[in-house]
């Protein structure tokens, strides 16, 4: 793939500025892939001797019935009856596909929604702390839960879904995905806690206000939220003092 | 025209000039194979030469005995096998008729369908006979019938192409200028078809000397010698290798043969020579650099605006993004603001992100970035040309890899030159406007995919954002979008820059001290 910065620019925050830079691509990049199919094809040529007739009737045959392509997506091999079609193929069977897992959904909407649920750690986070994130499936209606099976519930019930129905399969980390994650937080708060004390020389005092200013002014979302609920004036803290509250939220008012 | 010569029993005297044998009672159609192979049930659909089955009305659509009729054609190409052996062996009169006859009968069998019976030649022991036809002194006509019948070979699964190993020196051979026309185009196909397989077998025909034949038959002006040529040059050259596409440019004409054919040839030469300007521009510094000395660029550019065949406008738009991703003379000393071909190849550039076509839209977004890299200059010039709103629309729009492309373009032309080692300035004529015209949501949304690149590219451009919008609008413009909780994703991410560099932003931008003073009452 392309390098997007050539060399880091990096200043005092030891950021990787944007830098204008060429990007110069190897003709076997990933990124002219689609553009080659139509070439691929073309890599060996039959050389057929055919009568004025024949290559009439070749002609209808390619008008007609359609030509047999195959779709050269590794893996896919789909059947094609036109070139043309190819695009719309394309765009229905391998646009939509999950660059990480490789399903594939028949809308972008529903492929957000897998990758959002099935491998973003951010996600889980969030469910973790009690947010509603799952979104309910149908386009247009916009709530969201705190669980899978919250939302399979609301579909059941609202919209008339099949109770054995599942778009989308509950995703259970395993545990020692579980452990490693709650671990790598661990260490996280840890590191991080002791670090911005010494450096930043935060008074006790200082947390323990910031955390209280946290706890009036951050209304505790609801079970169920429309669309981004995001209060006007929430204080972003740092992350140290956060966390601090997170784990103490019994103690703290 | 019912063209009967070859299907008949009535044969031309050997004598008649080869010309005419090829020239006009052959009629070559190639057709594509993909590489993907292909089902018995799909044979039974493709053109079966009405000979096989000895019906002379057979309706195209029927549900015919597949099975039934392949292995009629596999016993027949048997014996057309055994039949060109004895025909080898045989020293009496009329020998050569007889071997002839043979071949045609074989070649025959190779070339009524898309799908030749290949397996069943090979086991009969074809290429064995076929290469002792190639003899040096035989006939033309015995020499063009046995490389059509290793073309057809060639042209299927890869252990078949490589089958054709033993063929290969003579196949060359045959290529050279002493060769009758039809003779030598047949040998190119054949030779074009080994080299599609892979790199092996290209390295194999590059070391026993097929580019400078091939490379020879490509400038005349026209005839279907020089398509094939050019079409098998672009397999030989693809690489991964650089060396031959270095050794291409530097054969005598070559260079000029490339621009009289980018200017005046029908389109589907033009789109074969299109490609071996793709991978003479892709692979070799050395070719990109004598391109971009020629008038190629200016070629490219006027055939991508007059041509309307997908197959064409591919090629030229890569070389073009090529011979400016791989040559920086290309932006800096040819394509400068205020010259003509300047604004030719940004109308040219919009033409491809105004099409229906995905690839011409990508490819285009990404020469636009890499334009848009060069000097403040050339993206005033972008900036202020009509491919601007064009991009806007796109960013809102178009599929994923679209968007990424249009984003680099858009980053481009609000950043200076990098100068030294520090920030590159922000050309904040470019960036206030553009985020005014609403682009910050989808970097945002960028930031928020799975694609590290992407994710990347959305970092930074906030960044611009919140260091360069004017009376510290920047924070409040990227909170307003989700910007903030697009960030936080990435307090656990495994990605350690990503980690970094979201928590870096938010730590000194959105601080203890962010939004304080709107609390204060």
């Amino acid at each position: 793939m392309a390098t997007v910065v050539d060399m880091d620019a990096k200043g005092e925050l030891g950021f990787p500025y944007w830098t204008p830079v060429r990007r110069r691509l190897s003709p076997d990049s990933p990124f002219f892939a689609y553009g080659n199919i139509q070439r691929e094809l073309f890599a060996k040529q039959v050389a057929l001797d055919l009568t004025e007739d024949e290559k009439n009737q070749l002609q209808n045959l390619v008008d007609e019935d359609g030509r047999d392509i195959f779709c050269p997506i590794v893996g896919c091999g789909a059947r094609l009856t036109f070139l043309e079609d190819f695009e719309d193929h394309y765009n229905a069977r391998h646009a939509a596909s999950c660059s990480v897992c490789s399903r594939v959904y028949p809308t972008s909407g529903l492929l957000s929604i897998h990758v959002s649920e099935a491998h973003d750690s951010f996600f889980q986070a969030k469910v973790a702390r009690g947010y509603a994130m799952y979104e309910c499936l149908v386009e247009g209606c916009g709530l969201k839960f705190k669980n899978y099976k919250s939302r399979q519930q609301h579909l059941v019930d609202k919209h008339k879904f099949p109770r054995a129905f599942e778009f989308f399969k509950k995703a259970h980390p395993s545990k020692k995905a579980r452990q490693k994650h709650q671990r790598k937080q661990a260490i996280q708060k840890r590191g991080e806690t002791s670090s911005k004390m010494e450096v930043e020389g935060e008074t006790i005092d200082g947390l323990v206000s910031g955390v209280s200013r946290l706890s009036t002014s951050d209304s505790s979302p609801s079970s169920i939220s429309f669309g981004h609920h995001h209060t006007r004036g929430f204080i972003f803290l740092p992350r140290a003092v956060k966390r601090e509250n997170s784990t103490h939220n019994g103690t703290k008012g | 025209m019912a063209e009967d010569g070859l299907a008949s029993h009535k044969r031309d005297p050997i004598k008649s000039s080869v010309g005419s044998v090829a020239a006009q009672k052959r009629r070559q159609n190639a057709v594509a194979v993909g590489k993907e192979r292909r089902e018995s049930l799909v044979r039974a659909k493709r053109l079966c030469r009405v000979g096989i089955s000895g019906d002379s009305d057979i309706p195209l659509d029927s549900d015919m005995m597949i099975d039934e009729e392949q292995s009629i054609l596999e016993a027949q190409t048997l014996s057309a096998v055994e039949e060109l052996k004895s025909a080898i062996a045989f020293q009496g009169k009329g020998a050569m008729q007889k071997k002839v006859g043979a071949l045609r009968e074989l070649r025959r069998l190779l070339s009524r369908s898309e799908f030749p019976p290949v397996e069943a030649a090979l086991k009969a022991g074809a290429v064995p006979l076929l290469v002792q036809c190639l003899s040096f002194g035989s006939p033309d006509e015995q020499l063009l019938e046995a490389a059509w019948c290793l073309t057809n070979i060639a042209a299927g699964k890869p252990e078949e192409t490589k089958a054709l190993l033993p063929a290969l020196p003579l196949l060359i051979a045959h290529l050279g200028e002493k060769s009758s026309l039809p003779v030598a185009e047949q040998c190119a196909w054949a030779l074009g078809n080994v080299a599609g397989e892979g790199e092996d077998l290209r390295n194999v025909l590059l070391a026993q000397g097929a580019l400078l034949p091939i490379a020879r038959m490509m400038l005349p002006n026209k005839g279907s010698t020089v398509r094939t040529a050019a079409w098998a040059l672009s397999n030989l050259i693809k690489g991964p290798d650089s060396k031959a596409a270095t050794e291409l440019i530097r054969v005598d004409g070559v260079l000029d043969a490339i621009c009289r054919h980018l200017r005046k040839a029908d389109e589907e030469l033009a789109t074969e020579v299109a490609w071996v300007v793709v991978y003479l521009s892709a692979l070799s510094n050395f070719a990109t650099n004598m391109l971009v000395k020629s008038d190629v660029l200016q070629l490219l550019i006027q055939r991508l605006a007059t041509s309307n065949s997908l197959q064409l406008l591919i090629p030229l738009l890569r070389s073009l993004g090529n011979l400016i991703a791989g040559d920086s003379h290309t932006i800096s000393a040819i394509l400068i603001p205020g010259r003509e071909i300047t604004d030719n190849i940004i109308e040219v550039l919009v033409k491809c992100l105004k099409s229906e076509h995905r690839v011409l839209k990508k490819e285009a977004a990404w020469v636009l970035s890499n334009i848009a890299a060069g000097s403040v200059e050339h993206k005033q010039f972008v900036y202020s040309s009509e491919a601007v709103p064009l991009l806007l629309r796109l960013l809102s729009t178009a599929p994923f890899d679209i968007r990424k492309e249009v984003a680099y373009v858009l980053g481009n032309l609000c950043v200076a030159p990098a100068e030294g080692n520090g920030k590159p300035d922000l050309i904040l004529e470019h960036l206030v406007p553009l985020v005014g015209r609403g682009c910050l949501p989808a970097f945002i949304d960028l930031v928020r995919s799975v694609d590290t690149e992407a994710a990347r590219l959305g970092l930074q451009f906030i960044e611009l954002v919140l260091r360069g919008m004017p009376n510290g609008e920047g924070p409040k413009l990227v909170e307003q979008e989700d910007g903030i909780e697009a960030m936080e994703r990435f307090q656990f991410h495994e990605n350690e820059d990503l980690r970094n560099m979201a928590n870096g932003l938010v730590d000194r931008y959105f601080g203890e001290d962010y939004g304080l003073d709107e609390l204060a009452d």
